[in-house]
C-alpha cells in the first residue's frame, strides 16, 4: 500500500518541558507517553521512532489520587526461587522519586527495542532546574483526559521535510480556541 | 522401458531448494522441512495480504486522531461529522492530506465542524422539545 511512511531521522525532534508539580502521576505519564512515541502526529509511523523529546522537571512534587502512596506497591522478581519483591510507593518514592512516574510511563509504552529507545528521550529531573536549556523546549501545559476535550495547545508541526506544515499550526491553534 | 524418476525429481528438489533459501538451518536443507514450511509460509502470505488491509486501516485511524486532537476535534467526533458533512474521503486519503496538504487538512476540519455545530444545535432543540 502506498502511504506515508516516516523514515528514521527525517522529521526534525521537538524538545518539550512540563512541570510536573501537583500532578497526577497516571494522568501525566498519558499525555507524556503519546508524545515520546510520536502518536501526537499524523505522521506517526509504527516502526520509526517520530516521537519528541520530554523534560519534566519537578518530578519529586508529583501525586497519587486516593491513599496510593500507602496503597499501591511495585513487583520485581529477581529470577530466583522466592525472589518476588514487594515494594510500596512511598517507600519507591524515598529511595528514588524519579522512577514513580518513569515506571508510570514505561508501562505506557511498547513493550520493544523500539519502546525502550524511545524512552531515552524522556528526561526527568528532581527539582526546577534541568540541563536542556540549548534545545529550547517548548512549555506543555499539562490536561487530563482527552486532549480535544479539555481544548488542547498544540504542539507545532514538525520541521523539515514538512516546513510548511508549521505555519498552519499557529493557524489552527487560533480556530480551535474559537470553537471553544 | 522402465520409467524412472531421477532427473524430474532432482529438477522438483531443485525448484523447492531454491524457494527455500534463507530458512533457519534445516528448514531450507531437508526436503521434507523445506516442503513443510514453503506450505506454511504460503498460507501466512495469503492471510497476512489480507490482514496488511485492515493494519493499514488501523495506521490511518490513529494518524487522524493525532491530526484531529490537534485542531481540538476527537477521531470519533471527526468521522461523524465526515458523515454529516458528506465528504467521502477516505481514511487514507484524510491521512495523507493531514500530513503533506495540512491547510487543506484545516478546511475539511472547518468543514465538520460547521456541520457538527449545526447537528449538535439539532439535537438540543430536540431534547429541549422534549422535555418541554
Amino acid at each position: 500500500m502506498n502511504c506515508y511512511q516516516a523514515k528514521t531521522g527525517e522529521l526534525a525532534k521537538h524538545w518539550y518541558v512540563i512541570d510536573a508539580t501537583g500532578l497526577v502521576v497516571g494522568r501525566l505519564a498519558a499525555q507524556i507517553a503519546p508524545i515520546l512515541m510520536g502518536k501526537h502526529r499524523p505522521t506517526y509511523t509504527p516502526h520509526v521512532d517520530t516521537g519528541d523529546y520530554v523534560i519534566v522537571t519537578n518530578v519529586d512534587k508529583v501525586v497519587f489520587t486516593g491513599e496510593k502512596w500507602r496503597q499501591k506497591t511495585y513487583q520485581r522478581y529477581s529470577g530466583y526461587p522466592g525472589g518476588q519483591r514487594e515494594e510500596a510507593a512511598w517507600k519507591l518514592f524515598q529511595r528514588r522519586p524519579e522512577r514513580i512516574l518513569e515506571l508510570a510511563i514505561e508501562r505506557m509504552m511498547p513493550k520493544s527495542k523500539l519502546g525502550r529507545h524511545m524512552m531515552d528521550k524522556l528526561k526527568l529531573f528532581v527539582g526546577p532546574d534541568h540541563p536542556h536549556q540549548a534545545q529550547q523546549p517548548i512549555v506543555l501545559e499539562a490536561y487530563s483526559g482527552r486532549p480535544a476535550a479539555a481544548g488542547i495547545q498544540l504542539p507545532p508541526l514538525p520541521k523539515g521535510l514538512l516546513a510548511h506544515a508549521a505555519a498552519v499550526a499557529g493557524a489552527t491553534a487560533a480556530e480551535s480556541e474559537a470553537d471553544a | 522401458m522402465r520409467a524412472t524418476k531421477g532427473a524430474a525429481r532432482n529438477r522438483k528438489k531443485k525448484r523447492i531448494f531454491h524457494a527455500a533459501k534463507g530458512f533457519v538451518g534445516g528448514r531450507r536443507r531437508l526436503l521434507k522441512s523445506a516442503k513443510e514450511t514453503l506450505l506454511r509460509a504460503g498460507v501466512y502470505a495469503f492471510r497476512d495480504r489480507r490482514a496488511k488491509k485492515r493494519a493499514f486501516r488501523r495506521l490511518f485511524i490513529t494518524r487522524l486522531t493525532a491530526a484531529a486532537e490537534m485542531r481540538g476535534l476527537r477521531y470519533s467526533r471527526l468521522v461523524h461529522g465526515l458523515k454529516l458533512a458528506k465528504v467521502g474521503l477516505d481514511r487514507k486519503s484524510l491521512s495523507e492530506l493531514a500530513i503533506y496538504d495540512p491547510k487543506v487538512f484545516d478546511q475539511v476540519v472547518a468543514l465538520v465542524q460547521t456541520e457538527l455545530a449545526k447537528h449538535d444545535a439539532a439535537v438540543l432543540a430536540r431534547q429541549k422539545a422534549k422535555s418541554a
